[in-house]
């Protein structure tokens, strides 16, 4: 390679790591810390709950009362097995502290389904099986719905990632709030642009869809039966990293409490 | 630089490719060629290996990628992102030698003005 080559390939290099540096997203410190932090009204009390107990579906509930009332969110994370960061992040919530109300998390929803690190579990996919006026069609999913119906969420917030991005890549659904006729998927979605998706990444930016309550999923279930604000969030694996994905997950799940009165910090920083 | 030096330099290496017009010779190996090419290529490749390394450098990058898969994949579902990889090479380049080509073009044209 002839010098100027080298020597234009090698500052394209190094201003592309140091504006990759400075640039780098803000995130959210201020709505994070005050999702991890116990607060000062007292402390908040964990109850775990076994669902679907001695059956290969067995999971873990966890519900986490704040010192004052308040609205209860439900979170889910595995309802597809290989979708690791709603899993993690949902995992990473059972430690959090809601300032009012109630949150309920699911980490594993689908549990053999995560245990396999694959989408569908042994009677398929587990967020088709909530149909409009029926029973959910399986054991596991009318194990999950019972305790959808106990915990009777204001909120539900369920956290998937997609192969590519909504509106670019035609057969996938990354980037992107679907959300219940009631629910504020479009305020989430600019909190996320705020937060999370730097402006010389346009393709990632969160788009958000009202969705019609018809449908077999389990967010359109809770939003039909119960009356919940019901939350779908999907990122994406192009060209975001394991860290990345995580951290929009984890911002999504942080601005649907604010936005809906569990943590009071809510603006952006 | 002075005219007589990029011919000297050109010639030099460019003695693999005789049947090109000077022009398209200059413009496939070009100082302008390799920058853009290096533009368009390394800070995306950057962000692919790390998405917090993504910076405004790369979004010629991140745009000429993003549209060939999504072409790629209304035309042909199914395949993994990672195979666009090729083509957006390929175009990369296709990019680089057009660019190259226009500033050949325009150093030739300037070198032709201050002759006069
Ligand atoms: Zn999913």
């Amino acid at each position: 390679m002839r010098r100027r080559t080298l020597l234009a390939t090698g500052g394209v290099l190094v201003g592309a790591a140091t504006t990759g540096v400075v640039s780098d997203p803000t995130g959210n410190d201020r709505l994070l810390a005050a999702a991890r932090d116990p607060g000062d009204g007292g402390e908040a009390s964990t109850t775990t709950e076994r669902l679907l107990a001695d059956t290969d579906h067995e999971t873990t509930l966890y519900a986490i009362d704040a010192p004052s009332d308040g609205p209860t969110a439900m979170i889910f994370g595995g309802v597809h097995g290989d979708e690791r960061s709603g899993i993690d992040v949902a995992h990473e919530v059972t430690e959090w502290y809601p300032d009012a109300g109630t949150l309920v998390v699911v980490p594993e929803t689908d549990r053999v389904a995560v245990e396999n690190d694959e989408r569908e579990g042994v009677d398929g996919d587990l967020n088709r099986h909530f149909p409009a006026d029926e029973e959910p069609r399986s054991a596991l999913a009318r194990g999950v719905w019972d305790a959808v119906e106990r915990h009777d969420p204001d909120v539900v917030l369920d956290l998937h990632r997609s192969l590519g991005i909504l509106g670019l890549h035609q057969e996938y659904v990354g980037q992107a709030v679907f959300h219940s006729p009631g629910a504020d998927g479009e305020a989430l979605a600019d909190r996320l642009d705020d937060d999370a998706v730097p402006w010389y990444l346009p393709f990632h930016r969160f788009t958000s869809l009202e969705s019609n309550a018809s449908g077999p999923l389990l967010f359109q279930h809770a939003a039909r039966e119960l009356g919940a604000d019901g939350y779908l969030f999907e990122t994406t694996e192009f060209l975001l990293d394991r860290e990345t994905k995580v951290e929009m997950t984890r911002l999504a799940t942080a601005h649907v409490l604010s936005l809906h009165g569990l943590l009071e910090a809510g603006e952006s920083a | 630089m002075s005219r007589d030096n990029l011919l000297a330099e050109d010639d030099s290496t460019l003695r693999g490719w005789p049947g090109l017009p000077d022009s398209l010779r200059r413009a496939a190996t070009g100082p302008a060629t390799a920058a853009t090419f290096a533009l368009l290529v390394v800070p995306f490749a950057l962000g692919w290996y790390d998405a917090a390394l993504f910076s405004p450098l790369a979004l010629p990058g991140y745009l000429l990628f993003g549209i060939g898969t999504a072409i790629g994949n209304a035309v042909a579902p199914r395949f993994e992102f990672w195979l666009y990889w090729a083509p957006f090479l390929a175009g990369s380049y296709g990019v680089s030698v057009i660019v190259g080509y226009g500033y050949e073009r325009w150093i030739a044209r300037t070198d032709d003005r201050s002759s006069l």
